[in-house]
């Protein structure tokens, strides 16, 4: 399959525009992680504990379901490169099944926070936490519905190389984004 | 190619665990927190330069995304 010339500006790996995508989306979350940060001066205490009522090990656990799903993700393209259609799909399951255990851990997560009473409303933390959280659980869903998707395409051998880049370059950004709320989140504070 | 994908792997695992110990023996000091962050950068880059292949980008965008990087620590750092 033959590669685009990536060194080309207008080409970066996955498009331009999904990159212009993946800028704006990593600026929006980082001002709001920013401005996260700047609120916790106002009450450093009560940011402590409310963040101590989230559970590091679930954070953590999705960390490595997500880091493992990228890893798929990369091999999948690399494999559908080298036009080893079968193994790359399979590697595309393998990605959306870490995607798929992210959302259940994170549901889980939800549920015990819900139970507990710590919903959106509760105090400041709890408030940038569930919108931070969710509107990163809804790229992941996004994410989702474009893997299956692309495997789909790729079952009916319609699927072109750019399309791929672009979206294994969105499930990445995914990785991007929860890898700089998991730490402001779960362990700054 | 996959042998590149399995060191980023394998060195991003090292690099969560480490987070993890970290946060869980020295939380509460502020370098600490600000070395998290750090580590947490170090995984981007990982995901962002093999995983999405950007090293084989033109410079333009491997320096926004360095200039991203480095105003999001250096501010949460000042202001942390």
């Amino acid at each position: 399959m033959k590669e685009t010339n990536y060194k080309n500006i207008y080409y970066p790996p996955g498009g331009i525009l999904m990159w212009i995508l993946i800028f704006l989306e990593l600026l929006t979350f980082g001002i709001a992680i920013v401005v996260l940060v700047a609120s916790s001066k106002e009450n450093t205490e009560a940011f402590k504990t409310s963040a101590n009522h989230l559970n590091t090990t679930y954070g953590a656990i999705n960390t490595l379901f997500l880091l493992t799903s990228g890893f798929f993700m990369a091999t999948s393209l690399q494999l559908f490169k080298s036009n080893n259609l079968k193994k790359s799909k399979l590697y595309l399951n393998l990605t959306i099944l870490g995607g798929i255990l992210f959302l259940l851990l994170k549901s889980v997560e939800y549920h015990e926070k819900i139970t507990l009473g710590y919903v959106l409303g509760y105090d400041t933390f709890f408030n940038f936490y569930w919108l931070l959280t969710a509107f990163h659980v809804i790229h992941v869903l996004v994410g989702l519905v474009i893997l299956v998707s692309l495997t789909s395409s790729i079952k009916k051998g319609k699927t072109l190389l750019e399309d791929f880049e672009a979206s294994a370059a969105f499930w990445h950004m995914c990785d991007l984004i929860w890898l700089l709320l998991f730490p402001v989140l779960y362990l700054l504070f | 190619m996959k042998n590149k994908y399995t060191i980023t792997y394998l060195a991003l695992l090292v690099l969560t665990s480490t987070t993890a110990v970290f946060s869980n023996i020295f939380s509460g000091l502020k370098a600490i927190s600000i070395l998290i962050l750090i580590l947490s950068v170090l995984k981007f880059l990982l995901v962002a330069f093999n995983f999405m292949e950007l090293k084989k980008a033109h410079p333009f965008w491997k320096v926004l995304l360095l200039i991203y990087l480095s105003v999001f620590v250096g501010v949460i750092s000042v202001i942390f």
